[in-house]
């Protein structure tokens, strides 16, 4: 085991967020995502009341017509986090970028953004997952630099799912039935998600002047041994826990007319699912890893209000609850933006003049994908 | 400030609880049995094999209660009566579960002189050997597993048998009504918890009880060949 004194702390210094367009109401949201069929949606209006997001923003024009790429939505995110720090791209020696869906199946995220960015050579990383991708790139950064291995590291996250909820996704698929009516599993994520992009610099000491965000530390637990996919695309929902039937088998043509190719949820499973990450939390909590009455700030990247609902029960009688009036949420007036939320709630928190030294920062990013939770404690410097 | 005692004790037993629960889920889901339900690979043999295999075990529930209630001294008598109570209201179930089987089509015979499964087996087993000590408070952990299952997991399944086999109410009113019934199981669960605690090892016999019952549990599904 290696002495914690041989590892350098390591500081965020510098958070950058990217939004594009102009934010968009549930009102116009179907002119930009399109409509499946050119028939309104049913579902959506649920999916809406139960999220309580009132306000996204799209890559995409309302003609359907794409403003930016991930790709360099991260690279706008990464450059305003360096600006932040006040560095240069030049200072970068290690870069890592996650994202649920990409702009290209092959090469990584990464690449693409550092290409975006116009950044010299580097060690860069890809990390795709679903929301947790964030931490999974946070993770890598934050160790680069405690190891000694960067001393100036960045870790972004983007998405551009609109791009995916376009009718073309689902028309003449078997997600939509005989009467032109989507599934349940493939219109619900359509009003749930949305574009845009975050990204933090890490360096061994805090930044001169302002605040910096000392990570204490980042946990990642995943339950994939124990569910099926839960947030998927790439399979028909049948065939989704057998990765040999995956959509790359039968081919483009023959997998998108199953519905194979469309990003996908089980609302039942997302249930379970939820009651996991809750578990996870408690054992972390019981554990003394998490003391819930030192939580000064939680930001929580949660997919939808209700889920908070649920939650708070079992919390409050657990003594595992942290007061509302500490959770910081960017949620309803910017969407959810998968694995890009955090740090575009970060972006934001740090920007509200909320945060003062000494003060710690908890930060949980749940993943229905195949259930996993991750959880980020910052302090104040 | 007894009181405050008695409450943070509550709540970290009940914390503890919660985790093994979410545990028990997890195994749960990823034995044979109910990852076929969940794919959408359930059969009417597996749910005939289920109940069948289940029935044992709920018949034992209430005689295994019956017995912890005798074995509960003077001074909680609050607590005796409760457990009498539910004892009572679930001395029958089995009944249900025979008649549920019944309405699949299955032979009442067939699954009365079914035998107890290893999982079954031992759950019993540890069951009514707990229930035989003094104050056997840490079976309230059992019934936080045991309970949890009916409030939480049995009506989502019940749903899921029903719609995937086409079976009509009376064929899955076990399932169905356990989740109608135990709504409130929570409240009273947490009144049960402060007639016993605070008291340090009652608090880890309680949870201790949660986890062995609930790997017996899972042990006892595992075994249903699917």
């Amino acid at each position: 085991m290696i002495e914690s004194d041989r590892l350098r702390d390591a500081y965020m210094t510098g958070v950058g967020a990217f939004l594009p367009g102009p934010r968009i109401g549930n009102a116009e949201m179907e002119d930009f995502i399109g409509r499946i069929g050119g028939r309104s949606s049913v579902v959506g209006r649920r999916a809406l009341r139960w999220n309580g997001i009132e306000g996204r923003y799209y890559a995409l024009d309302a003609s359907g017509q794409p403003l930016h790429s991930n790709a360099s939505m991260c690279a706008l995110a990464a450059q305003a986090a360096l600006d932040d720090a006040g560095l240069d791209k030049g200072a970068l020696g290690f870069l890592a970028a996650a994202t649920t869906q990409g702009d290209l199946l092959v090469p990584g995220h990464a690449s693409a953004v550092q290409a975006e960015l116009g950044a010299g050579p580097m060690e860069i990383a890809s990390f795709q997952s679903v929301c947790a991708s964030a931490l999974m790139a946070a993770k890598a950064a934050w160790l680069n630099v405690r190891a000694g291995e960067a001393d100036v590291a960045l870790a972004c996250a983007g998405e551009f799912s609109s791009r995916w909820f376009r009718p073309e996704f689902y028309e003449g698929t078997a997600l939509v039935d005989a009467k032109g009516r989507p599934a349940v599993e493939a219109d619900f994520l359509r009003f749930t998600l949305s574009d845009g992009a975050g990204a933090v610099v890490m360096e061994p000491t805090p930044r001169p002047e302002g605040r910096s965000l000392k990570v204490r530390w980042i946990d990642m637990v995943s339950l994939a041994g124990r569910f099926d996919p839960c947030m998927w695309a790439g399979a028909a929902t049948a065939d989704r826990a057998d990765m040999k039937s995956a959509w790359s088998h039968a081919g483009p043509v023959a997998a998108h007319a199953a519905g194979a190719v469309a990003l996908l949820q089980d609302f039942e499973l997302l249930k379970i699912v939820i009651r996991a990450w809750i578990g996870v939390w408690l054992e972390k909590v019981d554990q003394g890893r998490i003391v819930p009455d030192t939580v000064d700030h939680l930001l929580c990247h949660y997919s939808a209000k209700s889920l908070r609902e649920e939650i708070v029960g079992l919390l409050k009688d657990t003594k595992a609850m942290i007061p509302e009036e500490k959770w910081f949420s960017t949620l309803r007036e910017s969407g959810n933006v998968g694995s890009a939320s955090i740090w575009i709630m970060l972006d934001a928190f740090m920007k509200s003049g909320r945060a003062r030294p000494g003060e710690t920062v908890l930060c949980i990013v749940p993943e229905s994908g195949r259930a996993m939770i991750g959880f980020m404690m910052l302090e104040v410097v | 400030m007894a009181d405050g005692m008695q409450t943070d004790q509550v709540a970290d037993t009940l914390r503890k609880l919660a985790v093994v629960f979410a545990d028990f889920e997890q195994r749960l889901e990823a034995t044979p049995l109910i990852r076929k339900l969940q794919r959408g690979r359930f059969e009417l043999t597996d749910y005939q094999t289920f109940l069948v295999n289940l029935r044992q075990q709920v018949k034992d529930g209430a005689l295994w209660m019956s017995r912890a209630a005798s074995n509960i001294g003077e001074a909680h008598l609050e607590l005796r009566s409760t457990l009498m109570r539910h004892a009572v209201t679930e001395h029958r179930d089995f009944r249900l579960l025979e008649a549920d089987y019944v309405a699949t089509g299955g032979d009442v015979e067939v699954i009365r002189a079914a035998s107890k499964n290893v999982g079954s087996e031992a759950l019993s087993a540890w069951m009514f050997h707990e229930a035989s000590r003094p104050d056997p408070f840490g079976l309230l952990g059992a019934m936080w597993i045991i309970e949890g299952l009916g409030s939480i997991k049995a009506k989502p399944w019940g749903q899921k048998v029903k719609d995937r086999l086409n079976l009509p109410d009376e064929a899955v009113r076990f399932l169905l009504y356990h989740g109608d019934n135990d709504a409130d199981h929570m409240e009273e669960f947490q009144e049960m918890l402060r007639m016993v605690l605070p008291d340090e090892a009652v608090a880890e016999r309680i949870v201790m009880t949660a986890r062995v019952t609930a790997r017996l549990y899972v042990l006892q599904i595992e075994e249903i060949a699917a």
